[in-house]
């Protein structure tokens, strides 16, 4: 029964992921004042890609091919990290927040090397900016992870998020403020969401994401995309269940788990809907900025750590 | 728990982590790149000062308080940040505001400022009746409040530095009357408000 509710709430990163960025595509062509498209339209994007011819570039090693499919495999190990409905996940005793970060790592090493095997001066452009923007964000992620984790004394994510629930939601408390203010910069760096990167762009100066995905097609293609939603919904799981994980289900019961479920989905709606208000309310910043905004993640990151010595909560 | 219980509890958490919150604005105040944002987060920052007095007020039942936490209200969080808006209106000065380091540079700055009062405070607070993180926040505004006038060319924002090391008193409205009238005198003479090209007037 509980390795059922463990696979259930991966399942459910994974296969309700791109359902997320379709809210949060809906939401923003709603504050453009235009009717967008449906918020299935991501599953319908991916389920087209996936009936298409894979087109690989002449020059092109295996790596080409496998790349995407590496992408994917290990950003849905990920989310088996991640507690979603119980303080608990499938992987929850063995991994901890050393391995999450290793296996978003992962899947990064394979997403540039992909990008640069393709031979295109896109890929190689691309992938040397998403080195640069991971290599900076990556020291305050793991800052705010430990600042939390001290806090717990736990460094596996299920363990910080049981011993959250057992704290009072009214108390504020300094560390958890600033490890949220740290991780949540570090999520739209990591995500690459604005003002770090355009996720709608395929302006050749500004974009990421997209120029290392410009030449993959069909079925690589519909992997990446799938594993880029992916890793939005995972890292917003990863905020909702460290930061605010009040609602979760104490036991196995079915109202419980009714309940969770339905905070959860409140949670990450409203989450969705406030990624899209701040999208719709600033410019992308230039790339010469990102290395200053994410230096101000990890001075907050920084302070959360040396809170817990100090302050002790 | 009945309302009085829950107001009770409230005034109590208010007391203990709107410090957290002051620690948030200072960082935020440091990394601040625009003039308006500024003014937005002092006037943020005052209310939760003007939050944590009537906190006090509420625990301790004194009268003086609330009149305290009333004039922090008028003054700092409403009478302040609208005449500041009005004086970057009148000046008009350059949105995006020049400083002497770079935004994570200020924050890193701010966040060894908070440490240092943290340091400082240590051997005092076992023996005040306050919260050490209260006596702490104290401090690091003060700190804080002096790097920002320090590390910022624009005149405008050393008026907001100063209000933030200056804090509750009321003798600040004078530095403000006499500050605001500095910057059009700044301004009227050299046409700008960057401080330092005031250097050039060493013989």
């Amino acid at each position: 029964m509980t390795i059922l509710i463990y696979i259930l709430q991966a399942l459910m990163i994974i296969v309700g992921a791109p359902l997320l960025g379709g809210i949060v595509g809906k939401a923003k062509a709603r504050l453009q004042r235009r009717q967008g498209a449906s918020i299935w339209r991501p599953f319908q994007d991916i389920g087209k890609l996936f009936r298409k011819e894979d087109m690989v570039p002449p020059l092109a090693s295996p790596v080409f091919r496998a790349a995407p499919r590496a992408v994917f495999c290990a950003t849905a190990a990920a989310a088996l990290l991640i507690p979603v409905l119980r303080p608990a996940a499938l992987l929850g005793g063995s991994g901890d927040i050393i391995l999450f970060v290793a296996l978003l790592a992962l899947a990064r090493f394979f997403l540039v090397l992909g990008a640069m095997d393709g031979g295109g001066a896109f890929g190689g452009m691309g992938g040397s900016r998403e080195v640069l923007v991971s290599a900076l964000a990556e020291a305050p992620f793991l800052l705010g992870l430990t600042a939390i984790s001290i806090l717990a004394h736990s460094t596996q994510l299920a363990g910080i998020a049981e011993w959250t629930l057992r704290q009072n939601f009214f108390d504020v408390s300094a560390v958890r403020l600033l490890a949220f203010s740290t991780l949540a910069m570090v999520a739209i760096a990591e995500t690459g969401r604005l003002p770090v990167d355009n996720p709608s762009t395929h302006l050749e100066l500004t974009m990421i994401h997209e120029a290392m995905v410009l030449e993959h097609s069909g079925p690589s293609l519909a992997f990446l995309e799938w594993a880029s939603s992916i890793k939005l919904g995972l890292i917003l799981s990863l905020l909702v269940g460290l930061i605010l994980p009040w609602g979760m289900a104490t036991d196995s019961s079915l109202a419980a788990m009714a309940l969770a479920l339905a905070a959860y989905l409140a949670k990450m709606l409203t989450l969705a809907v406030v990624l899209a208000v701040v999208e719709s309310s600033i410019a992308k910043m230039r790339m010469y900025a990102v290395p200053d905004f994410l230096g101000i993640a990890a001075a907050t990151g920084v302070l959360a750590v040396v809170f817990t010595v100090f302050g002790g909560r | 728990m009945n309302p009085i219980e829950l107001v009770h509890f409230a005034a109590g958490k208010a007391l203990s982590s709107s410090a957290v919150f002051l620690f948030l604005t200072v960082l935020l105040l440091a990394a601040s790149r625009r003039i308006s944002n500024s003014i937005i987060l002092f006037a943020l920052q005052s209310a939760i000062i003007t939050a944590q007095v009537m906190a006090t007020a509420y625990t301790e039942k004194s009268a003086e308080a609330w009149i305290v936490a009333l004039m922090l209200f008028t003054l700092k969080v409403v009478a302040l940040p609208s005449a500041l808006i009005w004086l970057v209106k009148l000046l008009k000065a350059q949105r995006a505001m020049r400083t002497s380091v770079s935004s994570a540079k200020g924050v890193f700055i701010a966040v060894l400022m908070i440490f240092l009062s943290y340091v400082a405070v240590q051997p005092y607070a076992r023996e005040s009746r306050v919260a050490e993180d209260t006596l702490v926040a104290a401090v690091a505004l003060i700190l804080t409040g002096a790097f920002l006038m320090v590390s910022h060319r624009m005149a405008l924002m050393q008026i907001i530095g100063l209000v933030i090391e200056i804090g509750v008193f009321f003798d600040f409205l004078m530095g403000i009357l006499i500050m605001g009238i500095f910057a059009f005198r700044i301004r009227d003479t050299f046409e700008h408000l960057d401080v330092t090209r005031l250097r050039r007037l060493r013989g």
